[in-house]
This record gives C-alpha cells, sequence and structure tokens, in this order.
C-alpha cells in the first residue's frame, strides 16, 4: 500500500476501509500517531493543520501518510511537530465544536478527497 | 491594460419599485430582486433586507461581500465566465456603486461562522460596517448535496451585485480612477531604475467551502498563474471561502485588493508593478512544493526585485507562505510577507504554525485570536442559533444580558491579509 490515511472519522473509514488506520480517539491523538510515523520514516502527504482556525476546532481529522521512505524527512518532522504544539496552544482555551460533528465530518471527508486527487496525479507523474 | 472605475458615492440605501440611484441614494426593487435570483430553481426562499451603518443590527454567518458594478465601456460585462460568458475584463469603465455591498447569508453547513456588526464594538473590527449592505438570505430546495448548496449561494450573491449594479449604468460618477499598465518591458524601459516589484497572492483552494475562482476556473486546479491587476479589480477573482471569517478574501476585497491599489499608487514613483502571481494553497506537501517552485521560476523569468506576498487563512497555508519565502529570498529575490497571526489571546504566541530564518520582512494585519466583547443585537439578520456558535468554544462566553465574547476569528474581515481592513498599527 502507498500511503495510508491517519483518521478518526468515521465517515472516512467507511469510504475508505481498506487505507484507514483508525485512531479511536481525539484530533491530537490522530496528530501524535502521524508523528509517530513520520518518526519511523513514513512520508507526510498531507499537512496535518486545516486552512482556518474553524476548522481547527473540529473533533476530527484525517491525514495521509506515504510510504516509508527509509530516511526521516527533517522539514516533514518539524511540520508535524509544530502542528501538534500549535494544536494544543488553540484547545488549551478551546473546546471542541461537538455540536456540528456531522458537518465537520463531512468537511473533513471532502478536503480529504482533494489531497488525495492531488496525490493520484503526483503519483501518475512520478510513475507508481 | 486601461481601466476606469467611476465611483458613484452611495450615501444611503432603500427599497422601492424600481432599481436606480438619485442624489447617491440607492433604492433597490426587493421583489424584483428576489424573482431574478428565484429564476436559479435550486433557491426555495430568499429573504432581502438592509443593514446600515449605526444600526443595531447582525448578520450571521456571513457568506460572502460583493460590491455591485456594472460594465459601461469595453468587455468583462458581469463576472466574466460566471455571470457571463467570458470575455476579456480589466479594461474599458466599469462604475461602481461604491459604498454599497451586497452580503451574502446562509447556512451550508452548521458551524459556519462570519459576524458582521453594524453599531459599535463589533462595527469597529469590520469594514463592512461601514458599507450600505443589501443582505441576500437564500433558503434552498431540499435535498440539495452540499456543494450545489455552496455554488447556489455563491452565484446567487454574484448575481444580486449584478442586478443592483445595473443602476449605476447611466449615472455620471462622482470620481473617476484610471488604473493603467503596460506590457513589462514597455514599463521596464520607462522606469529602468526602478525595482520591479511583483505581488504573489495566495488563495485557499482545497474543496467545499475551501475555494477560489478566476474567470470561473476553480483555482485548485491551476499552477500558479499570471494576472494583469486590472483583471483582479475588475471582478475577475470571485471568492467561494465560507470558513476563516477573519482572514479569508471576500469577493469584495479582492474587487477592491489593497495590496494592487497601493502597488498601483507607487508605481513608477518608488517601484515598477511588474504584475501579479494567483497561487493556489494545496494540503498536500507536495502541492505546496510544486507551487512555491512554480512561482519563484516565474518571479525569476519575469526578472522580479521584488516580491510582496499575501496569505489566505491561517493553519496549513503558513508552510506555503514561508516555503515560497525562503525560496524567493534564497533566489535573491526580497521578499515582503502580509500575513495576520494567531499568537493567542495575550498576543505572545509564536504566531504562524511555521517559521523561517528567511521571512525578515513580515506585515502583521492583526491577532486572529484577540477577544472582543459584542453586545445583543436588535435585530438579527440571517440565523440567530449561528451566535451560539460563534461564541460556543468556551465556557462563560455568553453572558447573563446576551453580550458575548468572540474571538475576532469570527469577524469577517478583521485581519484581512490583504490589508483591506481596519486593524492598523500606531507609534507611541
Amino acid at each position: 500500500m502507498r500511503e495510508m490515511i491517519i483518521t478518526n472519522n468515521p465517515l472516512v473509514v467507511e469510504k475508505y476501509s481498506e487505507r484507514v488506520l483508525f485512531i479511536d480517539g481525539s484530533v491530537e491523538q490522530v496528530l501524535i500517531k502521524v508523528r509517530d510515523m513520520v518518526h519511523r520514516k513514513h512520508g507526510l502527504i498531507s499537512h496535518p493543520l486545516p486552512a482556518s482556525l474553524r476548522v481547527l476546532f473540529s473533533p476530527y481529522r484525517s491525514v495521509i501518510i506515504g510510504r516509508n521512505n527509509g530516511d526521516i524527512n527533517p522539514l516533514q518532522v518539524e511540520i508535524v511537530e509544530n502542528s501538534i504544539l500549535k494544536y494544543k496552544k488553540h484547545m488549551d482555551v478551546r473546546e471542541v465544536d461537538k455540536e456540528n460533528n456531522e458537518d465537520y465530518q463531512m468537511i473533513d471527508l471532502t478536503l480529504l478527497e482533494s489531497a488525495l486527487k492531488d496525490e493520484q496525479v503526483n503519483s501518475m507523474l512520478s510513475g507508481y | 491594460m486601461k481601466l476606469e472605475i467611476g465611483r458613484i458615492h452611495i450615501k444611503d440605501i432603500q427599497f422601492g419599485d424600481s432599481t436606480f440611484v438619485e442624489d447617491g441614494v440607492l433604492t433597490v426593487d426587493k421583489a424584483g430582486l428576489i424573482a431574478s435570483l428565484k429564476e436559479d430553481e435550486r433557491i426555495k426562499d430568499v429573504q432581502v433586507d438592509i443593514a446600515r451603518p449605526g444600526e443595531k443590527v447582525r448578520i450571521i454567518p456571513v457568506k460572502d461581500v460583493i460590491e455591485p458594478r456594472v460594465k459601461v465601456e469595453g468587455t468583462g460585462a458581469g463576472f466574466p465566465g460566471v455571470t457571463s460568458k467570458t470575455t476579456q475584463c480589466g479594461q474599458g469603465r466599469t462604475h461602481v456603486l461604491y459604498g454599497a455591498a451586497v452580503v451574502t447569508v446562509g447556512d451550508i453547513v452548521g458551524f459556519q461562522e462570519g459576524v458582521i456588526d453594524m453599531w459599535g464594538e463589533g462595527a469597529k473590527w469590520t469594514p463592512f460596517s461601514k458599507t450600505y449592505n443589501v443582505t441576500v438570505d437564500i433558503q434552498v430546495v431540499e435535498g440539495l448535496e452540499v456543494h450545489t448548496h455552496e455554488e447556489t449561494v455563491r452565484l446567487a450573491g454574484l448575481r444580486a451585485a449584478e442586478f443592483i449594479g445595473q443602476a449605476g449604468k447611466e449615472v455620471e460618477p462622482d470620481e473617476v480612477l484610471t488604473y493603467e499598465l503596460g506590457g513589462m518591458f514597455e514599463e521596464t524601459a520607462k522606469y529602468p531604475n526602478l525595482p520591479k516589484v511583483l505581488y504573489v497572492e495566495m488563495m485557499i483552494t482545497q474543496g467545499l467551502l475551501h475555494d477560489t475562482y478566476i474567470y470561473g476556473v476553480n483555482a485548485q486546479t491551476i499552477l500558479p498563474s499570471v494576472m494583469h491587476p486590472n483583471e483582479e479589480l475588475d471582478n475577475a477573482v470571485i471568492s467561494g471561502n465560507c470558513v476563516a471569517a477573519c482572514d479569508k478574501i471576500t469577493t469584495y476585497q479582492h474587487q477592491n485588493n489593497s495590496v494592487i491599489l497601493d502597488l498601483y499608487a507607487q508605481h513608477g514613483k518608488e517601484l515598477n508593478f511588474t504584475g501579479v502571481i494567483m497561487v493556489p494553497e494545496h494540503t498536500t506537501l507536495s502541492g505546496k512544493l510544486r507551487v512555491a517552485d512554480y512561482t519563484v521560476k516565474l518571479a525569476k523569468m519575469l526578472g522580479a526585485d521584488g516580491v510582496i506576498v499575501s496569505e489566505e487563512g491561517y493553519g496549513n497555508p503558513d508552510s506555503d507562505l514561508l516555503m515560497i519565502c525562503k525560496k524567493l529570498e534564497d533566489a535573491k529575490i526580497k521578499t515582503v510577507l502580509i500575513t495576520d497571526e494567531c499568537a493567542g489571546r495575550d498576543g505572545l504566541s509564536q504566531p504562524l504554525a511555521d517559521t523561517a530564518a528567511e521571512a525578515v520582512a513580515v506585515v502583521s494585519t492583526g491577532n486572529v485570536s484577540h477577544v472582543v466583547t459584542l453586545p445583543p443585537a436588535e435585530k438579527v439578520i440571517g440565523n440567530p442559533e449561528s451566535i451560539a456558535v460563534l461564541a460556543g468554544g468556551w465556557k462563560g462566553a455568553v453572558l447573563e444580558d446576551g453580550t458575548m465574547m468572540c474571538e475576532l476569528n469570527a469577524v469577517i474581515g478583521a485581519t484581512s491579509e490583504i490589508g483591506y481592513h481596519n486593524v492598523t498599527c500606531r507609534l507611541y
């Protein structure tokens, strides 16, 4: 398997069951799993953070992880570590928005699918 | 390319039987506007209202803000490629109902925010408390798929702006502004000693509620593209972004992009404004790297001495911003970044999700985590339940009398990263 989705979003599990590593927990736990994988030489395919604060308050997050590259990528380590720090900093003073679970699941899925589409183009270009 | 913007100053707004401007008062045919919007069979119901500066009115959740305009000379009528067929915009003459705005309202998802308060503390933070707003609240037919729902509301706002903009067609403008920029070689021959400065405009392009369109093309699908600044000033760029209320670029802000206007003001004096590169923000790291490399290559091909980069959003786009900065500086192109800060309530935390030693010239447009206290409104346009979403982030955010506290994050245009907003710096 070339890439894997680390997620706590049930909607993503339903649709991509064969490519999912399900985390039965919080967004923070998803990010920590992603960090561990990056430290174990897996590539970081999609950015761990969303593009706005509002989506940062989402209870769901899906991140795409690549194959084991055989090397640790320092840029990717920095990105994932910074993302966790930033996430925790915000959530120290906020609460996860649980009122809109279904909408957050749907948005997380559509943003993930944008990334998957982009990756397909890239994988075709790079020949694997 | 030469564009004339004829500003018709709007001093008040009212409903009437037809749509016209007289002595600076804009009259809108409400029934006609609603009937026109309902031609789209996906729209079940439309509520049209007016919000004037100073009124104790809160508009929530705001989707987009659009400036009503009409093309009076040359090609590029409407929003080319979206509400009209694709023709070249950025030239000829466009009349603007200056001081008026169309504000679209409508829940697409439950967690949407985006507030405009027309009075008091809230009004200080949003530029759209000073405009005379026609609010267009769209209810769509049942069972509409969410992408189609978003598109329906987006197009309704643009069509409303076009409908109202027609009022300016025969009116003599109060002032005419001219924006003219020739080919790059031509301008460089005119100003051989001035530094060539490019504007790199980043756009959120990540999927549903996170999109931007250029001539109707979803910018998620493009490589960084060179544009003439007049095209953006003349309706080529449209917002499809309903998150990041404080720092999303509304369509109105694209139409009046402050960075472009300021670069124009210095063109031929301090610098040679060489053009605009529109840059998509992807969610994948490879997409981010591709875009950064491509942008730097274009800047080099165009011979830029300096680049100004503006970001849209916060979080993963910070990585793009700093990658572009690092690569431009490595290519010996002086780079200035414009971004807002997510620096915690006390403003003391690291402001961005990423850092780079090369980012030595950074303009901050404000701290999105700054907490503001908003008194209760006399009238709410839109969905009052959205106020709970707004304040729902932490305990104690709503006081007994209805006063609530929220972060600037929820206020439309509060920390605009293209500088179209109210926050500024003051020397002590």
